[in-house]
């Protein structure tokens, strides 16, 4: 089969290749590649308004429609025509499996928890400096020593929170 | 400002995110679970795949700078703690958020990207009463792992590939075994 029709691939093949363009990224043009910049760089929209002498957002973070915004344009438009071309694109609001299981059909609630994680990891990334784009994978690859604290808190965080969601099955 | 270079990037980025099937909720959650460990192979393959490709790219004379990211130790363990249980609470970090929502999914896309905007105008305005003081505890400064330990990158290229190929070996018999 078309290896660009097959809906999975291989995580160490994706990795892989993620890896060779991340140093291209890097190496080439000087970003890291970042999934949580753009929403730092678009912040100031609001933050400027709400805060108007804040130091931040005049002196510290860019406000613009920066390189990371578009790299999360470009990656809405690639996982697109990935599953386009795949067959697997299909609009829904719930995911496909487990969370049923767990939370129960309500999508409101899949909604109000979707919205507070997706803060929350937004938030972390600001204060440790980087998500798992920019600090795990990107400061990874540069062989920086925060990348590997970041992933020990990452499982850190991540493990006890699973644990208490799934305790009961 | 190029736009093409940053589209590009994020393109392959998204297109990656996709098919290795981390635009899914199960996925993301159940490295937290240890039962599928699709997460860490694809960010360690990417990790060490890049460095090399880095390595190569310096060897060659390409490489450009890059900014580097600061080791501050207490603030970057903490921010890991509360990013790993946001996303074992949601099922997406930053980056597979735009990946979900290519492929469809309104829960990414609606409030998955509102709550990265409203957290990154909460982070903004946090800011200057936290990440004065926290950066300044246990900062290393923007190091590699190679200056920290006085060592060329390439030796911690290898030891780093060495533990990556020992983890995934271990992983995939493992799993061949439960199977």
């Amino acid at each position: 089969m078309n290896p660009l029709r097959r809906p999975a691939w291989s995580p160490y093949v994706a990795g892989a290749l993620l890896g060779i363009v991340i140093a291209c990224s890097m190496a080439l043009w000087g970003h890291r590649l970042s999934g949580a910049g753009a929403w730092q760089h678009l912040s100031g929209y609001l933050g400027r308004i709400l805060v108007p002498d804040s130091l931040y957002w005049r002196a510290i973070v860019p406000t613009g429609i920066t390189w990371d915004v578009w790299v999360i344009v470009g990656g809405v438009l690639g996982a697109f025509a990935a599953s386009s071309l795949a067959g697997t694109f299909r609009i829904r609001t719930m995911p496909d499996r487990q969370w049923t299981d767990v939370f129960g059909p309500s999508r409101t609630k899949r909604f109000i928890l979707a919205f507070l994680g997706s803060m929350l990891t937004e938030i972390a990334g600001g204060i440790a400096g980087g998500c798992t784009a920019s600090l795990a994978v990107s400061g990874g690859a540069a062989l920086v020593p925060a990348a590997f604290l970041f992933m020990a808190g990452m499982f850190a965080g991540g493990i006890p929170t699973a644990w208490l969601i799934y305790r009961r099955r | 400002m190029d736009v093409l270079k940053p589209l590009l990037v994020g393109f392959c980025f998204g297109w990656l995110l996709q098919r290795a099937g981390l635009s899914r909720y199960d996925r993301i959650v159940n490295i937290f679970r240890l039962r599928d460990f699709a997460v860490m192979q694809f960010m360690l393959s990417a990790l060490v795949v890049g460095a090399l490709v880095l390595q190569l790219l310096a060897a060659l004379g390409l490489a450009g700078a890059y900014p580097l990211p600061v080791t501050y130790v207490w603030g970057v363990l903490f921010g890991g703690v509360v990013f790993g249980a946001g996303m074992a609470l949601s099922g997406f970090c930053p980056g597979t958020v735009a990946a979900g929502a290519g492929e469809g999914r309104l829960d990414y896309l609606i409030p998955g990207f509102l709550g990265l905007y409203v957290g990154a105008v909460i982070f903004g305005w946090l800011y200057p009463l936290v990440m004065p003081r926290l950066v300044a505890l246990g900062n290393f400064g923007p190091i590699t792992l190679a200056e920290a330990l006085g060592v060329r990158p390439w030796l911690v290229t290898l030891i780093a590939w060495e533990l990556v190929l020992i983890g995934f070996y271990w992983l995939e018999r493992g799993v061949r075994r439960r199977a």
